[in-house]
């Protein structure tokens, strides 16, 4: 367990160097936010729906703020397994499913986090229905933080699954896309999951993708009510169980068949 | 002529090149089909639930999408020398090649690249297109295909010129800006709606700074009969023009760039 922990703190601290990319990453960013933010209030003004628009806004930011949680790759791992270099990992004492894990979990926190907070610190000086709202309840931003962390739990087992299916096909492009595509749908970062047609959210959000950032966003937002909390924790837990469990099998199976590509 | 000739050539062989791995071509093109498809769900989505954008109704909202899919992307078609692969050529040293030889280092780069898969991200934008204009209810003359064409061409030249400024800053700075991608793929992502439903400032931005409004929304409108900001025709066919005004001053700009330019050495 220590070694996957100074893996974390390692990759935490080169995270941490890359100031000059965080500021443009999040200026583009805060374009996209008000974007969007800005559209959706040109279509409230036509027709109110039954989630207020403050609601939507934040939803917006949050996901904004932590974008890059959800689309980060671990640029090494790809480059190391189209030049063959993976097979020095294999030569390392520990597990390299939990190794690669504990490296792209701390780059999706730290990451995202060094962006979340200057920009939701921004955002909520905008006007209301514009920026970011205070929580309905204190409560609901203590659900929130949990539901968050189990979130980012199953966005690394998902990521892994990716890098899986990379390592069978060896360009991943096409797959990435695909499977890229289906989280940035399904997450609600397209088009928040609250706005989708009520029958598709009654299915939408029990799949894996709606726990990433929807349900944080949600019990944060007080769509989802703190009483329902532990149902939606059940949830994410089970969904990061089964992709952890999915992706290490998948990675096991990947280490048997692998064919080094020398050089 | 020659040098059209020559343009022409090179995307030949490059889809040639692209066409000999044609699994790995196939699974691409079909991610492109299935990511943008995704962009218009949205749209539909939308469509679905707020029925009208102001005074746009849904019909317009795909044509002003089709519009965008179609000249975004068949720039990135045509253009990937320089809507892609420009910075790695700055900062690999491979423009360096182009600086010796007899033609135009602006030629030579955009004879450098071909994005083919976006191919199905045109028909994507060339679908909404049909839908948008049967929805609409538009009667085609003339005047209005040609508009449509005009906006096209004139859309491509915008968005190439605004890929050229992420271009001349990669040549100062060897990092590439990502801020730039906020009047790209942002202007992208804004301006397949309508102008007129953003606030001011954004407005302003997309009209005088990246003409989006101009090249695509101007003559867009007026084909679909509902003019914007009810200025009269003859601004349909003068307006597009600031795409074509955009490109020639960003080639100036780049060429010199290039006088500045400092090989990375490697």
């Amino acid at each position: 367990m220590r070694g996957y922990i100074s893996v974390f703190k390692m990759r935490l601290r080169m995270e941490l160097q890359y100031r000059g990319a965080m500021i443009g990453g999040i200026l583009c960013q805060m374009f996209f936010g008000i974007v969007l933010v800005a559209l959706y209030n040109a279509l409230y003004e036509g027709k109110p729906q039954s989630v207020p628009i403050e609601n939507v806004a934040t939803y917006v930011w949050l996901q904004q703020a932590f974008f890059r949680m959800l689309l980060a790759t671990d640029p090494d791992l790809v480059d190391k397994i189209r030049s063959g270099d993976i097979s020095y990992d294999l030569c390392r004492p520990v597990n390299m499913y939990g190794f690669y894990y504990a490296r792209i979990m701390a780059q999706k926190l730290m990451g995202s986090l060094m962006r979340a907070i200057p920009m939701l610190a921004v955002a909520a000086f905008l006007p209301k229905g514009w920026g970011v709202s205070a929580p309905t309840s204190a409560l609901g931003l203590l659900a929130a933080i949990p539901a968050l962390f189990l979130g980012l739990l199953c966005i690394c087992a998902l990521e892994n699954i990716t890098m899986a299916f990379t390592m069978k096909t060896l360009d991943p492009r096409g797959m990435q896309a695909l499977l890229n595509l289906l989280m940035m749908t399904l997450s609600g970062n397209l088009l928040p999951l609250t706005l989708f047609p009520d029958s598709w959210q009654k299915v939408i959000r029990f799949f894996p993708y709606a726990q990433l950032m929807d349900a944080p966003i949600r019990l944060y937002t007080g769509d989802f009510a703190v009483s329902d909390a532990i149902g939606i924790y059940a949830l994410q837990g089970f969904w990061a169980v089964v992709l952890i469990a999915l992706g290490m099998s998948m990675w096991n199976a990947n280490k048997k068949r692998m064919i080094v590509q020398g050089g | 002529m020659n040098t059209l000739r020559l343009y022409v050539k090179s995307i030949g062989m490059l889809l040639r090149s692209h066409l000999q791995y044609p699994s790995s071509f196939i699974m691409q093109t079909l991610a492109q089909l299935v990511m943008e498809g995704g962009e218009m769900m949205v749209v539909i989505l939308l469509v679905d639930r707020f029925d009208n954008l102001k005074h746009w109704s849904g019909g317009n909202l795909y044509f002003f999408f089709g519009l965008m899919a179609v000249s975004f992307y068949l720039t990135e078609f045509f253009g990937r020398g320089i809507t892609g692969d420009f910075p790695s050529m700055v900062r690999t040293g491979r423009l360096d090649t182009f600086l010796v030889r007899p033609r135009g280092v602006l030629t030579q780069v955009f004879c450098g690249g071909t994005d083919p898969r976006r191919i199905t991200c045109i028909a994507v934008g060339v679908a909404a297109l049909i839908m948008g204009s049967i929805l609409s209810g538009i009667s085609w003359n003339i005047f209005k295909v040609l508009i449509l064409i005009e906006s096209i061409a004139m859309s491509c030249l915008l968005i190439l010129g605004l890929f050229m400024i992420e271009a001349i800053f990669s040549i100062f700075s060897v990092k590439s800006v990502e801020l730039v991608n906020a009047i790209t793929y942002g202007g992208r992502s804004a301006c397949q709606y309508p102008i007129d439903v953003y606030p001011l400032p954004l407005r302003a931005l997309f009209t005088v700074v990246a003409p989006f409004a101009l090249t695509m929304h101007v003559p867009a409108s007026w084909i679909l009969d509902k003019p914007l900001y009810g200025w009269p025709l003859w601004t349909a066919f003068v307006t597009p023009l600031s795409g074509a005004v955009v490109f020639t001053v960003m080639t100036c700009f780049f060429h010199l760039a290039l006088r500045h330019y400092r090989s990375t050495g490697s």
